[in-house]
């Protein structure tokens, strides 16, 4: 190791703790390796140097006094610039904000700060979250650390960048159509999409009602593991979040798996899938098997129906949460986001009342045919080799450019209109260097298990350890 | 233009007062006729009994119970 920085987060919180390492000395290695990548990745769209040392400051003076300490001890982060801090900036990627100061703080960022953590930034993302690729009109593209003309994956880019170039230790990221996983895949680290109402969503720029989700991205399970432990649980201020008792996720991780039943569908989920992910997930499967798990093929039931659903329950609510904007500024908006948001206005009330009121039985009739088989399915995250920014550019490029653009999520959505909890961990690379991504579902509130064994492939793997040619010497 | 996005266009700028933005909006506007074949590819293929439903209900209904 030759920085603080290459640091997993519950070792840095866990150095801090101890008293072998200090808050101050975190950030400012984190803030040096920041200094000499960024600049060719774009991931951050404003930084506090001056808040974030005095938080240092105050974190190293508590250790000094023996003062209780949370989990998350005087570990510096940014998150994905939608989770509001009262007074402080929160551009939601977008012109429209450039200068939007909350007057409330998100629960999420106030239980992180409750365990010690606080923050140094705001990253990357696409405007208002709503791509899945890393475009940002405004602030500009976020690029792959491990090939920077490929995308980075969204809507959550500068959160998948920053931590997979080693300058960022966590990093929230919001999901409605795959925007934690994305990334996570897309940039070689993991990520956690929960069980939709698992987490509180006060204080957080809303996409949709009934899609969205609030999850960390990290280099490992187990940091995933401590922050959900974190954030996870009823807030009164978000009364759609559930009264669902909270368990010591990281615990939970044994790295034993003997018995677990998998299920990879054949069905959906490897239509016209590259050659490559294929091979990663094959041998993903196998370093399963060899800790014990049993795997079984199956063909999941009601999927035209999700997808059918699925696919208008977010555009409607976008077009809703945006309607004034879209009829004042629409030209503020980069043309993929306004071109996207535009067709949610002529689906009629009926659908999507009809895709809401059978989102419950259609769930029940899922999990009652497929987790009464398996425990979790197992699918590639991105089933396509990574495309470059410019082969999804709808701005720029040919008719046809969204075709590509939102094959990128295929193998995400399902699970935001299920609301299963899902995570990305990496197991390969393509061709082009960039890394694959293994996803993981479980059924409603089962993040122990997904997370239990997606951190035992973490253990006999190193992809998640691998860092980006662009590291070298930095 | 064809007649189901000018129709399309139309109702939108009826009953919402927003007009297309850009040629990427028209053309996912005319994508909703795929839309429209799967809302109908699907009518009469599911049979769901319990209604009124919730979906935080069948959250609860169908949660792991133990890891």
């Amino acid at each position: 190791m030759s920085s603080l920085a290459d640091l997993s987060m519950a070792e840095a919180a866990d150095a801090v703790r101890s008293g072998a390492a200090t808050s101050t000395a975190l950030l400012e290695a984190c803030w040096a390796r920041m200094d000499a990548l960024n600049p060719r990745l774009n991931a951050t769209i404003w930084t506090d140097r001056e808040g974030a040392m005095a938080a240092a400051q105050a974190a190293d003076e508590a250790v000094r006094n023996k003062a209780k300490l949370g989990v998350l001890h005087g570990v510096p982060m940014m998150h994905k610039d939608m989770y509001y801090q009262a007074g402080k900036l929160s551009t939601c990627g977008s012109a429209l904000r450039r200068d939007y100061r909350p007057t409330v703080t998100a629960t999420v960022i106030e239980r992180l700060a409750a365990a010690g953590a606080y923050t140094f930034g705001g990253l990357n993302m696409a405007e208002f979250a709503q791509n899945p690729t890393g475009h940002n009109k405004t602030f500009g593209d976020c690029h792959n650390p491990w090939n920077p003309p490929y995308i980075t994956g969204g809507s959550s880019s500068g959160s998948g960048v920053s931590v997979a170039a080693w300058f960022n230790y966590m990093a929230l990221g919001s999901d409605t159509g795959g925007s934690i996983r994305l990334p996570a895949a897309a940039n070689g680290v993991t990520g956690l999409k929960p069980t939709q109402t698992r987490v509180s969503r006060f204080g957080v720029m809303p996409l949709s009602f009934s899609h969205d989700n609030v999850g960390p991205l990290t280099r490992t399970v187990r940091d995933c593991a401590r922050v959900i432990t974190v954030i996870a649980g009823h807030d009164p201020r978000d009364p759609t979040s559930a009264r669902e008792p909270v368990p010591d996720y990281e615990a939970a991780l044994t790295g034993d798996i003997r018995g677990a039943r998998i299920g990879v569908p054949d069905n959906v989920f490897f239509d016209e899938a590259d050659g490559p992910v294929t091979v990663a997930i094959d041998r993903a499967l196998a370093v399963l098997v060899e800790r014990g798990a049993i795997v079984t093929p199956l063909t999941l039931p009601l999927m035209d129906a999700v997808a059918a659903y699925g696919g208008i329950v977010s555009r409607v609510e976008a077009a809703t949460i945006h309607a004034e904007w879209m009829r004042t500024d629409p030209q503020a908006y980069g043309a993929h986001i306004s071109g996207r948001m535009y067709p949610g206005y002529a689906i009629p009330a009926p659908y999507y009342v009809e895709a809401l009121s059978r989102r419950g039985p259609i769930l029940k009739a899922f999990a009652a045919e497929v987790f009464s088989k398996v425990d979790v399915l197992v699918t590639p995250t991105i089933r396509t080799c990574l495309p470059t920014l410019a082969e999804t550019d709808i701005d720029r490029g040919p008719p046809g450019t969204e075709t590509k653009f939102m094959a990128v999520s295929a193998n995400t959505r399902p699970f935001n209109y299920l609301g299963l909890p899902t995570i990305s961990v990496p197991c390969g690379f393509d061709p082009n260097g960039c890394p694959i991504g293994l996803q993981i579902a479980g059924r409603p509130f089962a993040e122990a298990r997904v997370m239990k064994i997606a951190d035992a492939y973490q253990r006999d793997t190193d992809f998640h350890t691998q860092r980006p040619p662009l590291l070298q010497g930095a | 233009m064809s007649t189901f996005l000018a129709q399309t266009e139309a109702m939108i700028a009826t009953w919402h007062g927003v007009t297309a933005p850009n040629e990427p909006g028209r053309r996912m506007a005319a994508e909703l006729a795929d839309t429209v074949a799967a809302f109908e590819k699907l009518r009469g293929t599911l049979v769901f009994e319990d209604e009124p439903s919730s979906f935080e209900a069948a959250l609860q209904a169908t949660k792991e119970t133990a890891a």
